[in-house]
């Protein structure tokens, strides 16, 4: 930077004094010359290209020709030195320090409580848009630029900081938020075990509190993880085998699981039951040894095809990938009753069913999705069941991040039973509609419900009951329900409506958008709770108070 | 025998020397205070200022303040100079000129004063 600002100065300098010193035009018998600052000022818009004219009269001819040499002299240093500047300007680690700046004072400003989201592949994104609609705040760390880019053209409620940075490294995960007092928790979605085990680590060491959800592709990246404390290990294959036995044996169960963990405002998916039978589960990988294990748990036989045993260590299976009619006749299709296609292969598993599907149509198809780009096919397919390993893990994610109570509530609610469920998804339609609703927990303390605290500790008995009511209008219910209350640490499923509330309690609520905005008016405005108790209406300024006091006195005291 | 000690030494010296050929003599006598010595100053300076980016120790950034403490001195000089120049005010106004250059100078001298420091502390 030095040598092109240096060369400006002294090519101005020669340009300059030459021309103060050349002889200019005669003027009433005497030789006039430029003076300095009129050179200066010639100078400045020849060498900038911009071109006045001849002033304050027209050049002799020496000064002709002193400004043509320094025409040449001035105008290239000026041009070197403007482009070197530019450069300088664009430079890339000049860029990625001020991003990083930005980045960590964004995250610094945050003073609500937020996840440290690392990966922003397909899970991410699906996380990540959640969250942002149930009006959580989210840092997105991806090492990735495309996909950071994809994220800033994204259209999303909050401002979310997102940077392109490794997150193995602790100072990265640092800059994101791991010690800021506002940081909920971390989840490592990346593609790689290796990384996802690196951030745990990262964050247990240096935030034990911190709430950690990992993903794990493998065993014994898992079992590592759980060995330091983990909190959640995130396992899609061993969690889709497991939905899938909760399908075959308790629908209800998971299509409830389904609406309480998907994005608030989509639909949910037409719910399909599982037959029982003998079933073809093709590929013996990961995914596969799971589903194998879950049917088997649920009496059903299955025969496996897999094209190479030794690795995957499968002992009785019929050796093929299951794409040829060949292989699949030899397995029995015909009299099959359902079929999974788990290859880590799009077009392998599209192959599979569908000429499956052609030697036995009644059969019940589960393909595995690989990548959100073969979406098309695979919608046109139709499947009767499709699993995509991004969305299992972003539904689990939310559950625990959505609040720790929905975690509670879906792991007691798999020991209720099928017909359990089934009312209560019949209750939950009726009142909130047939798209995936939100899903939020309140606690009754002084910090979020002031006006509720403060009217149990003045003695007054609010049942849950009151709390439903809509505060513009009493005598309207809003669209919400109860799912879970959280006592002393006891939780109750489905609470009554005449339960008197105490302070203390934490409720998980299910319900509308609408609800969702309505209920912090109850909770914190005297007037809206009073309102909703008794019809009453608080009068809203001192004066009045005082005037309505008076006068309910009076005709206390019989005047 | 480091080259670029030489010319950063050269450069902040005859900054000094220069401004000081300008400041010295009556205040009020322009015949004493030639343009061209103003100029030379000014342009020795700025060479000198830009030789003093990126250094960033504390000593480094204390030659830049005082380097652009004197440049910003002389170049308001030079405007004044501009403007009062050929006008009848200029026998009164190259006073206010003068004493711009000499705030200049002390500039320059803190300066040189810290490249000496420098020096003497250095002793390779």
């Amino acid at each position: 930077m030095r040598t092109p600002l240096i060369a400006v100065i002294v090519s101005f300098a020669i340009a300059v004094s030459g021309l103060s010193l050349m002889p200019g035009a005669v003027i009433d018998g005497e030789v006039s010359r430029l003076t300095l600052f009129e050179a200066f000022y010639i100078i400045s818009y020849t060498a900038t290209t911009i071109g006045f004219g001849e002033i304050p009269y027209a050049f002799s001819t020496a000064q002709r020709l002193w400004m043509t040499f320094s025409i040449y002299l001035t105008v290239i240093p000026w041009f070197y030195a403007i482009g070197k500047i530019i450069s300088l300007f664009q430079d890339s680690g000049l860029r990625q320090a001020v991003t990083t700046a930005r980045f960590a004072r964004a995250v610094g400003n945050l003073h609500e409580p937020f996840y440290i989201i690392c990966g922003y592949g397909e899970t991410g994104a699906l996380l990540v848009s959640a969250l942002d609609r149930g009006q959580i705040r989210v840092v997105v760390v991806e090492s990735m630029q495309d996909r950071v880019n994809d994220l800033e053209l994204e259209d999303y409620q909050f401002d979310i900081p997102a940077l392109c940075a490794d997150a193995r490294l602790p100072d990265v995960l640092l800059k994101a938020g791991l010690r800021h007092p506002m940081c909920a928790g971390v989840a490592a979605l990346t593609d790689h075990d290796q990384v996802n085990l690196a951030i745990a680590i990262a964050a247990k060491l240096i935030n034990p509190d911190l709430k950690v959800l990992a993903r794990a592709d493998n065993e014994e990246t898992a079992a590592n993880m759980a060995s330091f404390g983990t909190d959640h290990i995130i396992n899609p294959y061993a969690l889709f085998g497991d939905h899938l036995a909760m399908e075959v044996h308790a629908l209800g169960t998971y299509l409830l699981h389904e609406w309480l963990t998907g994005v608030p405002g989509s639909s949910l998916p037409s719910p399909a039951c599982p037959p029982i039978g003998r079933w073809i589960v093709c590929g013996y990988g990961r995914f596969g040894k799971s589903v194998v294990e879950n049917l088997q748990r649920e009496n059903i036989t299955t025969t496996i095809v897999e094209a190479e045993p030794e690795l995957t260590g499968c002992e009785d299976c019929i050796i093929g990938s299951g794409a040829e009619a060949k292989t699949l006749e030899e397995a029995g299709v015909r009299d099959a009753v359902g079929i999974v296609a788990g290859t880590d292969n799009d077009i392998n598993n599209l192959s599979i069913v569908m000429t499956a599907r052609e030697m036995n149509p009644d059969l019940f198809v589960v393909i595995r999705k690989n990548h959100r780009y073969n979406e098309p096919l695979f919608e046109h397919f139709n499947a009767d069941i499709t699993m995509q390993p991004s969305d299992i893990i972003a539904h689990e994610c939310l559950a625990h991040m959505i609040s720790p109570l929905l975690a509670m509530f879906l792991s007691m609610m798999r020991s209720q039973t099928n017909a359990w469920a089934n009312q209560l998804i019949s209750q939950l339609v009726g009142v909130v509609g047939e798209n995936v609703p939100e899903t939020w927990a309140i606690t009754i303390d002084y910090h979020h419900a002031p006006a509720l605290y403060n009217f149990l500790s003045w003695g007054k008995t609010i049942t849950l009951e009151n709390l439903l009511r809509d505060p513009s209008n009493r005598d309207n219910k809003l669209d919400l329900v109860p799912l879970l209350l959280l006592r002393d640490n006891q939780p109750t499923l489905q609470p009554k409506a005449d339960l008197t509330l105490r302070p203390g309690d934490q409720i998980l609520l299910c319900g509308q958008p609408s609800a969702r905005d309505a209920i912090p008016l109850t909770l914190s405005k005297y007037k809206a709770l009073s309102y909703i108790l008794d019809g009453t209406e608080i009068p809203d300024g001192l004066v009045w108070r005082w005037v309505s006091n008076r006068f309910s006195n009076r005709r206390k005291k019989g005047t | 025998m480091n080259l670029e000690k030489v010319i950063f030494g050269f450069f902040i010296v005859l900054a000094l020397t220069l401004n000081f050929g300008y400041f010295i003599g009556d205040m009020d006598n322009p015949a004493h205070h030639h343009v061209y010595e103003l100029y030379a100053a000014i342009v020795v300076n700025l060479i000198a200022t830009v030789l003093k980016f990126g250094d960033r120790t504390q000593i480094g950034a204390v030659h830049l303040a005082t380097s652009l403490v004197a440049d910003l001195q002389l170049i308001t000089a030079a405007i004044l100079f501009a403007a009062v120049s050929g006008t009848p005010s200029e026998a009164t106004m190259i006073n206010h000129v003068v004493s711009l250059s000499g705030g200049a100078l002390l500039a320059n001298i803190i300066s040189v004063i810290l490249l000496i420091a420098e020096t003497v502390t250095l002793r390779r």
